[in-house]
């Protein structure tokens, strides 16, 4: 589903990310961790084509976003970690707005409306403006925007954060029952919890650069040490601290 | 329907959809902030209609043809800054929204085209930058209507034209737009040689025309007509769409229907071909202008002091220190916004360009174009400029520290002296902006010593009352929930600001000039030296009195209000 091939992204003289290479399977839930400044969102961004690499190429579902970008999104959802929403639209009003972006037939737009509805609990406030969400309202609202069109991959930039804890656990499940119905998953965190307990692969990146990528068995076995992933984490991050920085 | 038709329908919808919701919004929860938006365009509407009657008037009693060549060309010039206002205020506007607008960010992630996303965007720009000039314009042409005597179908071609004139400008910015931000070199020193050389260009262009309408003049004898004529060489062009506009509504007023057309037919034709190319130019370089954007520069970069700082910290000298560390810490996030101040100075230098096309009627000795008239026009230029410009950047002030209210909060200092420091911030800059507009431009018309005295010390007045107002009211009535500050100004706090500060830029002139200007101005027009009377300086001083009043009233008000709120 996603295919990065040695993409480089560069801000002026600065490399962001580095030579990355991803493969990323239909259904898999990928988690990608890193500091801050790592290259997370950057990854991200050409993943939803709101950036092109400097170099490389990023395709999602066999579509390269150089050559054929709108078909591409078409299959995409992104949520990021500060959601947009139109201040004065109300939440059914914005889900049908994404689903007809996204060109869906009428009916199915209204029996997935509806389903996304229930399934985020949105009943109490959808038909109010936007602008009187609290941060945990808008959140699910965006949530359910982003599955109503049934995208084929769904990237979460910090899709915990303003959810309270029954909102958190709901979300998890569901973020599960979506990897095992076929849809891939790639969350970015820096909750190092929900990343060991929902993701199939693990990806660690720092300054720019991939530094371990696999199921937890495989970044034990890269560390060569057993727990956490934080502890994995701290250790991989820790190596490449100590080696020089590239100079770009 | 194919899925591009269908993006337009759903961008259509979307549209509707916001300002249905937004009239409701705005009916159900703020009917007074409803009608004060409304009384304040039709004051607005109703203040330049007064204004502009009055001056077709006196061109009535001064026997000067109100379809002739002198209408033609003052039309020229409004038609042409106007245009020029339009291509730089809509291309601030398109770029903020655009490139770094997070509802740009959240499209351009989905699968709308880009020239969608362009087309929705364009239509915004040019509605919130032109509404000014429709509220403005229709009223001037309505003056002139009822006093030159028109056919009925200038009326009716009226709407058409100003609509299809705000058409073009905004896409030739929103082209310029696109192009500047793909292609603008990441090296900023090339790219200010490349300015440079553009700017020498069109300034040689233009030296050229006013050296060759200074020879006209010499050559011709004294034909004082063809002087003016001559001056506006470059804006009656054939070629420059202003005075398309120009033949076009003058056509319609001498009642040759059929020749008002023509340039009807030339101004949306060519506006909509600008935009077709403008929507098509952002197919192909919207993402990759956003990608350059966000991925753009030469990495990071140092903000340091500057030697602007310095300066302005060194102009609040009479400040206690950490009073003026918050001056220089609001000055330093204003210069570092260019949209912020691009405006200031877009306003600064067409004020001097048409100080300086008055200074030739004046050396033309044109009775009618006197110095009197033309530097009151200029006066109140300055004052209206100031009054918007401290609308749109001070009075936002305080309700944008309302998220970070707490940061000030937890220091030393007093909530009056973050007040004090606002209002001084203000006060300095914008006393200083409007004395050396006004003093430079009465200097270039040549306005006597006691005139210039006169207007130094109204435009002080305005800068300190204004400046008084807006920290004072912003405080008094702030938007803490929201971050745009055009947001705020559009408000409820933000339209009645505006609204007190029109009404006392009215007060403080009518009180503190006109009298003055009235009386010096007609034994210009009588063609006698006759002194004025000490009479006409009565007003002086209850001005500076309201002017006070203006300036303490309100940042007291604030300042209490302020003190009382919880953060």
């Amino acid at each position: 589903m996603i295919e990065i091939i040695g993409a480089t992204k560069r801000y002026g003289s600065k490399v962001a990310v580095q030579d990355l290479n991803l493969h990323v399977p239909r259904g898999e839930l990928f988690a990608f961790l890193g500091p801050n400044g790592a290259g997370k969102t950057t990854t991200i961004k050409m993943l939803c084509g709101l950036l092109f690499p400097t170099h490389g190429t990023v395709r999602v579902d066999d579509f390269d976003f150089a050559t054929a970008g709108d078909k591409a999104r078409r299959v995409i959802s992104y949520v990021p970690d500060q959601p947009y929403l139109y201040d004065k639209l109300t939440g059914r009003e914005f889900l049908q707005f994404t689903a007809d972006l996204y060109g869906m037939p009428s009916e199915r737009t209204r029996e997935k409306i509806a389903e996304v509805i229930a399934l985020f609990h949105l009943e109490e406030f959808v038909d109010d403006l936007t602008e009187r969400y609290s941060h945990g309202m808008r959140q699910r609202t965006v949530f359910a925007a982003a599955l109503v069109h049934e995208p084929k991959l769904l990237i979460a930039d910090e899709p915990t954060v303003g959810l309270d804890p029954k909102s958190i656990r709901e979300l998890k499940t569901l973020l599960r029952q979506l990897a095992s119905n076929g849809m891939t998953v790639f969350l970015s965190t820096h909750t190092l919890d929900i990343a060991q307990e929902l993701a199939d692969r693990i990806g660690i990146i720092d300054r720019g650069k991939l530094l371990g990528c696999g199921t937890m068995a495989d970044l034990r076995k890269q560390a060569a040490m057993d727990g956490s992933l934080e502890d994995l984490f701290l250790a991989i991050t820790a190596e490449e601290s100590a080696t020089p920085a590239e100079v770009a | 329907m194919s899925y591009s038709l269908d993006q337009a329908r759903v961008f259509r919808q979307l549209r509707l959809r916001l300002v249905r919701n937004g009239l409701r919004v705005a009916l159900e929860a703020g009917r007074v902030r409803l009608l004060t938006v409304l009384a304040t365009s039709a004051f607005v509407a109703l203040f330049t209609f007064g204004v502009s009657w009055y001056l077709f008037h006196e061109l009535a009693i001064n026997s000067i043809p109100f379809k002739g060549v002198i209408v033609e060309s003052l039309f020229d010039l409004l038609f042409f800054t106007l245009g020029s206002m339009l291509v730089f205020s809509t291309g601030i506007i398109l770029y903020a929204s655009l490139f770094t607008s997070p509802e740009a960010k959240y499209l351009l992630t989905t699968p709308a085209r880009a020239d969608r996303i362009f087309s929705t965007k364009f239509q915004a720009a040019v509605a919130f930058s032109s509404w000014a000039f429709v509220v403005l314009g229709v009223p001037i042409f309505l003056a002139y209507g009822t006093t030159a005597g028109v056919p009925w179908y200038f009326y009716a071609l009226l709407p058409a034209y100003l609509l299809g004139y705000v058409l073009l400008p905004g896409s030739v910015s929103a082209l310029i737009c696109l192009v500047l931000v793909r292609y603008m070199p990441r090296n900023r020193r090339q790219f200010l040689v490349l300015l440079a050389l553009g700017l020498m260009a069109l300034g040689t262009v233009w030296l050229y025309r006013v050296g060759q309408a200074a020879r006209h003049s010499l050559t011709s004898g004294g034909k004082e007509l063809d002087d003016l004529i001559g001056q506006f060489d470059l804006v009656r062009s054939g070629v420059a769409p202003s005075h398309w506009m120009t033949q076009g509504l003058m056509a319609a007023a001498r009642g040759e229907f059929t020749e008002s057309l023509l340039p009807l037919a030339l101004v949306w034709s060519n506006g909509l071909i600008v935009y077709v190319l403008a929507a098509w130019v952002s197919r192909r370089l919207y993402r990759s202008g956003f990608d350059r954007i966000a991925g753009g520069g030469t990495g990071k970069r140092l903000y340091g002091s500057s030697v602007l700082d310095r300066v302005m910290n060194a102009l609040v000298f009479y400040l206690d220190r950490p009073t003026r560390v918050l001056v220089v810490k609001d000055f330093r996030t204003f210069r570092r916004d260019p949209t912020q101040w691009a405006l200031l100075v877009i306003f600064g230098v067409l004020m001097m360009l048409g100080a300086s096309n008055f200074r030739q009627y004046y050396k033309a000795d044109l009775a009618i174009m006197d110095k009197y008239a033309i530097s009151l026009m200029n006066l109140c230029g300055t004052a209206v400029l100031l009054c918007a410009g401290l609308s749109r950047f001070i009075f936002p002030l305080i309700s944008l520290e309302g998220r970070k209210f707490w940061i000030l909060g937890l220091t030393p200092v007093k909530r009056e002296q973050i007040l004090k420091g606002k209002f001084a911030f203000a006060a300095t800059g914008s006393f200083l902006i409007a004395e050396i507009l006004i003093l430079l431009s009465d200097a270039m018309i040549g306005v006597p010593p006691l005139g210039m005295a006169l207007h130094a010390l109204t435009i002080a007045v305005i800068a300190l009352g204004l400046s008084g107002l807006n920290v004072g009211l912003g405080a008094y009535l702030p938007n803490f929930r929201e971050t745009d500050p055009s947001k705020i100004v559009s408000g409820f706090g933000g339209t009645l600001n505006m609204v007190c500060g029109l009404l006392f830029l009215v007060c403080i002139i009518g009180l503190m000039v006109i009298p003055f200007h009235l009386a010096s101005l007609a034994p210009g027009l009588k063609g006698t030296n006759a002194a004025v009377s000490p009479w006409v300086f009565v007003g002086v001083p209850i001005g500076v009195v309201v002017g006070l009043l203006t300036t303490v009233v309100p940042l007291r008000a604030g300042g209490q209000k302020l003190n009382g709120m919880e953060f």
